[in-house]
């Protein structure tokens, strides 16, 4: 059995974020609830997750700092704004700040879930991009095929990330 | 506004209109009346007093030349003592043809008895006449004539003597005649002017003697007696509630004054006459300023209420404009519940769902129904007040605690939107504050205006403090932010039409400058505070009834 999809959801909002949460875990995926910015950097620090469902107006650290928590935190992660304020200005910073989408509420759950989908989708994307520009400077820099030269390599692209 | 308050608004215009113009020309016309009256009463009196001196005048000779009459007789170089009977009668007879006023002659020796008589009552001969008053004075005080009052005398009848008296070969003698006062009265009435006046004749003691059957008898005493400084004058006394104006003139020849009085119709006439045409012409005057007045005001009160109604719809369109800017707000607010909503009916449906095999309770749906009725409320409460916001009302004149106004738009309309974005409103509430009677609905407008800026103006976490203290006689409202604040030229604009600093079709320019408007209004000043970069603060001074 493949791992599960790990989703954060964010939101202010306690019935919706139980019922959300609720229908997610029914459709297969790993679901972490955050009902303020506060506790979702807590979780942004201690677990892993593929993606995030984000809420924008919330006390406290609001939507977009909890964006760009996350996005730093990790590296494929891909966030979905789920917001009230349903503007045009706003959709443009998040995108600006590296949301992968804007889904004004209320929306379909059919529209959610695909969303969802694109945004895996796009993660798995990235980081097969990325693992194979990685496998590829590796092997750039890999001085014959043994393994000290790729330990070597590996050593010098960690340094570089670094 | 209502009819009834244009009604109220043209009947107090015409009332002060009315009043600015019919005062004046009132007090101009009682002013001119009265200075009317004044000359037309001088004119009056120094007529009556010129017909008073002329008839007195008149009535002097009249007498004089009886006098005049009675001395030539004594001084005929044919008179001797005693004269003869057939004498004395050729003598009246010659006095009758002078004068129709003669009644009788008679002869007195100096014992003062009446020793020869001619004239209607011959039972008079040989009465003595010696201790009457008349002939004391002519015999004692050595005067050459008297002119006596009217009396009854011996025979009963009114009437007054003349009596000359004459030293004749060393022997005092008087020649005396009688006048009758009603042939008197007959000239005097036939005197100039006589018709226009009431004339009577009064002695020193003040009793009639001559005088017109209209106002007394012969005899009794006169309610008038003129003042003896002056021989000519014009007087007034006051007679059974009545002013009565008389002029008078004392005689030269004998020691009574006549009176001149008004009788009723002369002069009335002419003045009333006179009066009618003024009141007539006032009246014109005042009918056509009432005409101009009642049209000039209609039409200002229609004006009125073609700028009032012109002006409430601005401001109506204003309000909406400012609810337009509360809307990114109001749509977190009501997409909120709507996403619970649609959450919750989702995820009963999933429940439901075969494909989940969860086979749920019907009681299992309870909590979710619940919150979606919740939701429901929460998006209801939010239009609602929206709807009482945007719903033009009228002015309520109850008395209001403002901290309530104000706390119904923090809490009402701006409390989740500031929670979220961060702001910490904070009340310095001044508790002893009284209450406030003014247009609470136009007030609740300025708050939602000058906030609604305050909050864009922060972007992100900050701090609205409002104030309210008492300064004077007036509520001062202070609305301090921490947001970026204003430049100088910014601040000197703010509340011009249509000047922004929001993007394009983020604001309309209105919101501030129809909250100075609705301030001035309401009897108040709004002002404003601010510097780049140190926040801004609104200043509403307003007064506690409006």
């Amino acid at each position: 059995m493949p791992d599960k999809i790990k989703v954060l959801i964010v939101d202010d909002e306690v019935k919706f974020l139980d019922s959300i949460a609720q229908r997610l875990e029914m459709r297969g995926f790993d679901v972490t609830k955050a009902i303020n910015g506060e506790e979702a950097v807590k979780w942004a620090t201690a677990r892993k997750f593929d993606l995030a469902l984000l809420d924008l107006k919330m006390p406290g650290i609001d939507g977009k700092q909890v964006l760009e928590i996350l996005k730093k935190e990790h590296k494929y992660l891909e966030v979905i704004i789920l917001t009230g304020h349903g503007s045009l200005d706003s959709a443009v910073e998040c995108t600006k700040l590296g949301a992968f989408s804007y889904l004004p509420k209320p929306y379909e759950i059919d529209k959610l879930l695909e969303t969802l989908k694109e945004a895996y989708e796009a993660r798995m994307r990235k980081k097969f991009e990325l693992d194979g520009i990685r496998l590829q400077k590796i092997q750039q820099l890999a001085t014959g095929n043994s393994a000290l030269g790729i330990l070597r390599a590996l050593r010098e692209l960690d340094n570089e990330e670094k | 506004m209502s009819r009834k308050y244009y009604r109220d608004v043209r009947r107090r215009n015409i009332a002060r209109l009315l009043l600015t113009y019919f005062v004046p020309l009132l007090i101009l016309i009682i002013y001119f009346n009265y200075q009317y009256d004044a000359l037309v009463e001088e004119g009056r009196r120094l007529h009556l007093k010129s017909i008073a001196e002329s008839q007195a005048n008149t009535f002097d000779l009249f007498l004089t030349e009886r006098l005049v009459n009675l001395g030539n007789l004594i001084d005929d170089p044919k008179f001797h003592v005693p004269p003869e009977p057939e004498m004395l009668a050729a003598y009246l007879e010659k006095l009758k043809r002078n004068s129709e006023a003669f009644v009788d002659i008679g002869y007195f020796d100096s014992t003062g008895i009446q020793t020869n008589y001619a004239g209607p009552f011959p039972a008079l001969e040989e009465r003595n006449y010696g201790s009457e008053e008349w002939f004391r004075q002519l015999k004692d005080e050595k005067k050459e004539f008297i002119i006596t009052d009217i009396y009854l005398g011996f025979r009963q009848k009114p009437h007054f003597t003349i009596a000359v008296r004459r030293i004749i070969s060393d022997q005092f003698v008087v020649l005396r005649a009688t006048l009758d006062p009603e042939k008197i009265y007959e000239y005097i009435t036939s005197l100039e002017g006589a018709n226009e006046v009431y004339v009577s004749i009064v002695n020193s003691e003040g009793y009639y003697q001559v005088v017109t059957p209209h106002i007394g008898i012969s005899l009794e005493a006169s309610s008038i007696i003129p003042p003896r400084e002056n021989r000519i004058g014009v007087e007034e006394i006051r007679l059974k509630g009545t002013s009565i104006t008389y002029a008078y003139t004392w005689l030269k020849t004998a020691d009574w004054a006549l009176i001149s009085q008004w009788s009723q119709a002369t002069g009335e006439g002419l003045i009333s006459g006179f009066k009618l045409q003024m009141i007539l012409i006032s009246l014109v005057v005042m009918l056509g300023l009432l005409v101009i007045i009642v049209f000039r005001t209609r039409k200002l009160v229609q004006m009125q209420i073609e700028s009032d109604r012109a002006k409430a719809q601005l401001e109506h369109a204003a309000k909406l404009a400012s609810v337009g800017e509360l809307a990114a707000g109001i749509a977190h607010e009501i997409n909120n519940p709507l996403a619970i909503i649609s959450e919750e009916a989702g995820l009963m449906k999933d429940m439901m769902d075969p494909q989940f095999k969860l086979n749920p309770k019907l009681e299992e749906m309870t909590p979710h129904l619940d919150a979606i009725h919740e939701a429901v409320f929460r998006c209801c409460d939010i239009t609602r007040k929206l709807l009482s916001f945007v719903r033009r009302t009228d002015v309520d004149p109850k008395p209001h605690d403002i901290h309530k106004v104000i706390d119904s738009v923090v809490d009402g309309f701006l409390g989740r939107e500031m929670a979220v974005s961060n702001i910490v409103i904070s009340k310095n509430y001044d508790a002893s504050l009284p209450t406030v009677v003014t247009d609470t609905n136009q007030l609740q407008q300025v708050l939602v205006n000058i906030l609604n800026n305050a909050v864009d103006s922060i972007a992100g976490p900050g701090k609205i403090t409002i104030s309210t203290s008492r300064q004077d006689e007036f509520l001062r409202i202070a609305i301090a932010d921490t947001g970026k604040g204003m430049t100088p030229e910014q601040v000197d604009k703010i509340f011009l039409p249509f000047y922004t600093t929001k993007q394009v079709g983020k604001g309309t320019g209105l919101g501030l400058s129809v909250s100075y408007g609705i301030i001035k209004s309401l009897g108040g000043k709004i002002m404003v505070e601010s510097a780049p970069g140190r926040g801004s603060t609104f200043i509403l001074v307003l007064p506690f009834r409006h």
